[in-house]
């Protein structure tokens, strides 16, 4: 087994124990400062993949962002009303539960079929890209490509999402504002 | 083997020099607010007092860890380690001299950004830990003044970026001095490429990016809870914020992350607009002091010595300004870093594009 091979079986299980500590576990706050555990493997994955932008970016927006965000509702909702919500039922399997849990199976079988029946090494598109020396290196820089992807390429949907993110500033900016008058 | 253990010896390099720093740096701190003060600091122990420190460290480290009853305890004892790792781990990017350098990341800037993103969780989960009044408000405001914060910064270091076409440490320090590759002008108009020195640092390559730097080194006292961003430990009315219940070890982990995120955030500051570790010393004429004083160890004193300047304005803003209060903080931040921000942001794409 090489370095690389005990690194992703290292990132893939604190992945999978720190997941399901966040799923069972009845204390929200630990699970959310789990959730910081998770996706710091998942960016750890993510880097062995060489996709080392995409795992900085999601550290950056997940857990700079939107984990702070959570654990910032934590604080102003206050500890009485957090009680409440951890007072779960404590039966794992009820009634309520079995459409949710019947999604999950139906998607776990979902998941489980592809990843039988495909072939990773034989995919066309991955022939292709080997055929065609279309791979990137680890040392190679991938920034400008994403950069000039973003700009001709997918330059409608980056777009789009800017216009969704300004409208949700914007709504931001509106609801707590001061109200005039009342 | 080898190839790992060299690895481990940087790390333990770098965990040694912030703790040697910490130690050092608050040794100046208190000499220098003493000064300010027109008092005398620590005179008693060793010379000058220069074992204080070092005592101090012994104090916390034989003191009794206590942990609050009502805490969390999980979070409370992992919170200052976070806080620390978060702030060590951003070492590792950043280059001392040419070549010499912990990781030489691709997106080293940007990873840098994104780890000292993480320091924010270590101090929430500090405050909530505690499970004390006074944490969670000065951790609350710890938060929403680094969240706020990080957005004029953001936009200073993208300015830069923009000039310097690169997210590579490394690249963007040789592109400021004789070593550069390209064509660099002093004000976009006297070519000085073979001068180097101070001429071709990036504030003066590119002007407004004196601006730029401005703007990031406020945000960084903000994002490093200095005074006068101090609130989030604002001592008049929080106690301590939230490392009040913090005692012994931690405590000092606490104060070692400051310390260390001082020294950390002047480094980028260093690399990104002062030219990292190339001279200060022009070529002029047949005196070619710049080509004297580049490469090898000068670097490492270069940087070091820069830094440790911008280290001495940090603590000399410490002592003399006054607190801001929260709104006035945040006014600062939204009404006037950030649209300041953008305007630098726009003048490095027409430099970039009409004039360099």
């Amino acid at each position: 087994m090489t370095m690389v091979q005990a690194m992703f079986y290292l990132m893939g299980f604190i992945t999978l124990a720190s997941g399901l500590f966040i799923a069972i576990s009845k204390n929200l706050v630990r699970s959310v400062f789990m959730f910081f555990v998770t996706l710091m493997a998942l960016a750890g994955l993510y880097v062995l993949a060489l996709a080392d932008f995409i795992a900085i970016t999601q550290i950056v927006v997940y857990v700079g962002g939107i984990l702070v965000l959570i654990v910032f509702a934590f604080m102003l909702s206050g500890r009485e009303t957090l009680a409440n919500l951890q007072q779960q039922q404590s039966k794992f399997i009820r009634i309520k539960k079995l459409p949710a849990i019947l999604l999950a199976v139906l998607f776990f079988i979902v998941m489980i079929n592809v990843l039988f029946k495909t072939n990773f090494d034989g995919l066309p598109w991955i022939q292709q890209a080997i055929a065609q020396k279309n791979t990137i290196g680890t040392n190679d820089a991938m920034i400008g490509n994403i950069g000039v992807g973003l700009m001709t390429h997918y330059l409608l949907p980056f777009e789009a999402i800017s216009i969704l993110l300004m409208m949700a500033l914007v709504g931001a900016a509106h609801i707590s504002r001061k109200e005039k008058g009342i | 083997m080898n190839f790992y253990l060299k690895y481990f010896i940087v790390a333990i390099g770098l965990f040694a020099f912030s703790g040697f720093f910490a130690l050092f740096g608050v040794y100046a701190e208190r000499k220098v607010s003493a000064f300010i003060q027109d008092r005398l600091g620590p005179t008693e122990t060793g010379k000058f007092g220069l074992l204080q420190t070092l005592a101090d460290v012994i104090k916390l480290l034989i003191k009794e860890p206590i942990i609050p009853a009502a805490a969390d305890k999980l979070l409370f004892m992992m919170a200052p380690a976070i806080i620390f790792v978060a702030v060590y781990m951003g070492f590792a990017a950043i280059p001392w001299a040419g070549g010499l350098m912990p990781a030489n990341l691709n997106l080293g800037l940007y990873y840098i950004f994104a780890i000292l993103s993480v320091e924010t969780l270590g101090i929430l989960m500090a405050g909530w830990g505690s499970n004390n009044k006074y944490s969670i408000l000065g951790a609350m405001r710890s938060a929403a003044q680094i969240i706020s914060y990080e957005i004029p910064a953001g936009f200073a270091i993208i300015s830069v970026v923009m000039i310097a076409q690169t997210l590579n440490l490394q690249t963007i320090s040789t592109q400021q001095g004789i070593l550069s590759a390209e064509h660099s002008k002093f004000l976009g108009i006297w070519d000085v490429s073979t001068n180097g020195g101070i001429l071709s640092w990036n504030i003066f390559r590119a002007p407004h990016l004196i601006v730029a730097f401005i703007i990031y080194f406020i945000a960084s006292l903000a994002e490093s809870n200095r005074a006068p961003f101090d609130i989030p430990e604002a001592e008049s009315e929080l106690v301590a914020g939230f490392h009040t219940e913090f005692t012994g070890m931690r405590f000092a982990f606490v104060f070692l992350a400051e310390y260390s995120m001082m020294f950390l955030v002047s480094m980028i500051a260093v690399v990104l607009f002062l030219g990292a570790w190339n001279t200060p010393l022009p070529n002029i004429g047949v005196v070619n002091l710049a080509d004297w004083t580049t490469g090898g160890a000068w670097g490492i004193l270069w940087t070091v010595v820069k830094v440790l300047v911008l280290v001495g304005v940090q603590i000399w803003i410490r002592w003399t300004v006054p607190r801001f209060r929260v709104d006035q903080l945040m006014n600062l931040c939204w009404k006037v870093l950030t649209p300041l921000a953008f305007i630098c942001m726009l003048v490095s794409g027409v430099w970039r594009l009409w004039v360099m």
